[in-house]
């Protein structure tokens, strides 16, 4: 057994040591590609992600990466390129390393998970980013997965959401996104189960859970991904704290941009342009 | 690649607009289906749904395989999805576009990840053979909503369909041809409903349930909970298009539970009503050698 869950209801630690609303260690970085348009680097806990963004640019051949027309243009329509659409089309596409397991494996190439994760994200940066002022063009967002440990979606959405802060394409505000779950399985129907934030490995293996994006500091919730069997009651708990989550980690993001912001003025790369006057650079 | 003609400009804003009047074009209310119709096939495990226009197929077959290595105490459990140019010109066989992809997903995480079929139950011989469950669902007709189509027809076909009943002795498997003895359902679990909500406006504020193909055009999001009656979230997917609102989302959860049950409800009754049908009243009467004539 990973997780035993009667050791949490004893200590109310979990297998890591965190407590039920505790994150894991963000780290983040932005600008890690000196050659790419934009590019971040994230790790939640032993989660491990790059992000390259090239574009808006002419939109090329786009073979193996799912699609998303932004203008408005959601989850209903088949298809639909830059060609006929009024938006920037963003095209996703993830590399997951055979090493970034335990158990090395190859992904098939028309793994369909990893197509549903594709078009997830870009269906979801889509209607953050202002795709409207770049018509006829794409954005091209790969994802590398280095290393998994749980919440791999909310891991690449961050990711992705970094590198397209760095690329400069006009966003509406940051599409931050963590994981949550609910202790003891989802046999038991016991009222008394704690809502828990960030899963890791063990835990997402172990428990019910759910990956919630939402856009910026709002209530807005952009992806609600669960894939587990669960009660009907304890949802609004993991979406709570899973909303409350994803408001820490746009701090988190916020926090890394400001400072790579920060770091770029005073080794003057860039000019501190006019809306930055009270930045604190020193 | 062929690709479906979008709405035009008028349409889209007539459909936003009416919505906004608390109007859908064809007068349904905002959380009512179009009929649901189910007919099951002189075969077990055939169902043929209709949802409004939208009309899905869905056939289950089974035969003896080996079971996977790493799994040797489970049978095979597959569903295929097949959206052919029938049912719009935009899909080709051979290649999925991302609608189908994202609906073979999302009927593999309801039924199959959600434990509705006991795959240990098809276990023969362990290691050596076991039944392998295929269900195929064929879209006929496309007008909007398939995920809930295809989810209905994919659990009724399956509660429908029995498989051939089966012996051992000796280490020698014996498959019974029906007319031997009585073929015997699968074991089923528990039965997963998807419920599709769709939203519109600038903030996703107006939630519809079940969506024309013209209203899923215009639609700026979507969400598909499944759940079966007893309250059990199986899975929820909304991937990614225009943020909704946190409650907002709860809301549609509570109202995708009574359809849940409604749907449970009604194929139940078809089920009963099916098993009426081909029960000719007991092992007497199918024993006398009396005909109609």
């Amino acid at each position: 057994m990973p997780l035993d869950t009667s050791a949490y209801s004893l200590a109310l630690l979990r297998v890591d040591g965190r407590r039920w609303n505790e994150l894991r260690r963000i780290h983040a970085q932005i600008r890690t590609q000196a050659a790419a348009d934009g590019s971040s680097y994230l790790e939640i806990g032993h989660t491990k992600v790059m992000c390259v963004v090239t574009g808006p640019s002419e939109p090329g051949s786009r073979r193996g990466a799912i699609g998303s027309t932004g203008g408005g243009v959601g989850g209903g329509a088949v298809g639909g390129g830059a060609a006929q659409s009024k938006g920037a089309e963003v095209a996703v596409s993830i590399v997951i390393a055979g090493f970034s397991s335990v158990d090395r494996k190859r992904t098939a190439r028309g793994d369909k998970r990893i197509l549903e994760l594709q078009s997830t994200i870009s269906n979801a940066l889509a209607a953050s980013l202002h795709t409207h002022l770049f018509p006829h063009s794409a954005i091209n967002i790969s994802l590398h997965v280095l290393s998994q440990d749980g919440s791999l979606l909310a891991a690449l959405i961050n990711a992705a959401t970094l590198a397209c802060v760095d690329a400069g394409i006009p966003m509406t505000d940051y599409v931050a996104a963590c994981t949550a779950g609910s202790t003891s399985t989802y046999a038991a129907n016991d009222e008394a189960a704690d809502p828990l934030l960030d899963l890791n490995h063990q835990e997402e293996q172990e428990l019910p859970g759910l990956t919630v994006a939402t856009l910026g500091g709002s209530d807005r919730v952009a992806v609600l991904v669960c894939e587990s069997r669960v009660q009907v009651s304890r949802l609004e708990g993991m979406l709570a704290v899973g909303v409350d989550g994803c408001k820490q980690v746009r701090e988190i993001l916020d926090r890394v941009v400001r400072e790579k912001g920060r770091r770029m003025v005073q080794e003057g790369t860039v000019e501190k342009g006019v809306g930055l006057n009270d930045m604190d650079v020193d | 690649m062929p690709r479906e003609a979008e709405p035009s400009l008028n349409e889209k804003q007539f459909i936003v607009q009416a919505l906004g009047e608390k109007l859908r074009l064809d007068g349904r209310e905002f959380d009512q289906y179009r009929p649901l119709e189910l007919t099951f096939g002189d075969q077990y495990g055939v169902a043929n749904v209709t949802l409004g226009k939208t009309r899905v197929l869905a056939k289950v077959s089974a035969e003896v395989t080996v079971p996977y290595v790493d799994r040797p105490l489970d049978g095979v459990f597959t569903i295929a999805t097949e959206l052919g140019p029938m049912a719009s010109p935009a899909f080709e066989v051979g290649r999925p576009t991302e609608t189908e992809v994202l609906l073979a997903r999302l009927l593999e995480k309801t039924v199959r990840r959600s434990g509705a079929l006991d795959t240990e139950s098809l276990c023969l011989v362990a290691g050596q053979k076991c039944w392998s469950v295929r269900v195929d669902v064929h879209v006929l007709a496309h007008d909007g909503n398939l995920i809930d189509a295809s989810c209905f027809a994919v659990v009724a076909a399956l509660r429908h369909f029995r498989k051939p009943d089966t012996s051992i002795a000796s280490g020698q498997l014996t498959v019974y041809t029906p007319a031997e003895r009585e073929p015997v359902p699968l074991s089923w679990l528990h039965s997963p409903f998807c419920v599709t909500w769709s939203f519109f406006g600038d903030d996703g504020e107006t939630a519809l349930l079940d969506a024309t193909w013209a209203e899923e055009q215009v639609r700026v999001s979507s969400c598909t909970v499944s759940l079966n009656r007893h309250g059990e979230i199986c899975q929820i997917a909304k991937l990614g298009g225009v943020p909704v609102e946190a409650v907002a989302l709860l809301q549609c959860t509570a109202v995708a539970l009574t359809k849940a049950k409604e749907f449970s409800t009604f194929l139940d009754g078809k089920l009963a009503e099916d098993a009426k049908r081909r029960n000719k009243g007991g092992f007497m009467a199918e024993l006398s050698s009396e005909n109609d004539r």
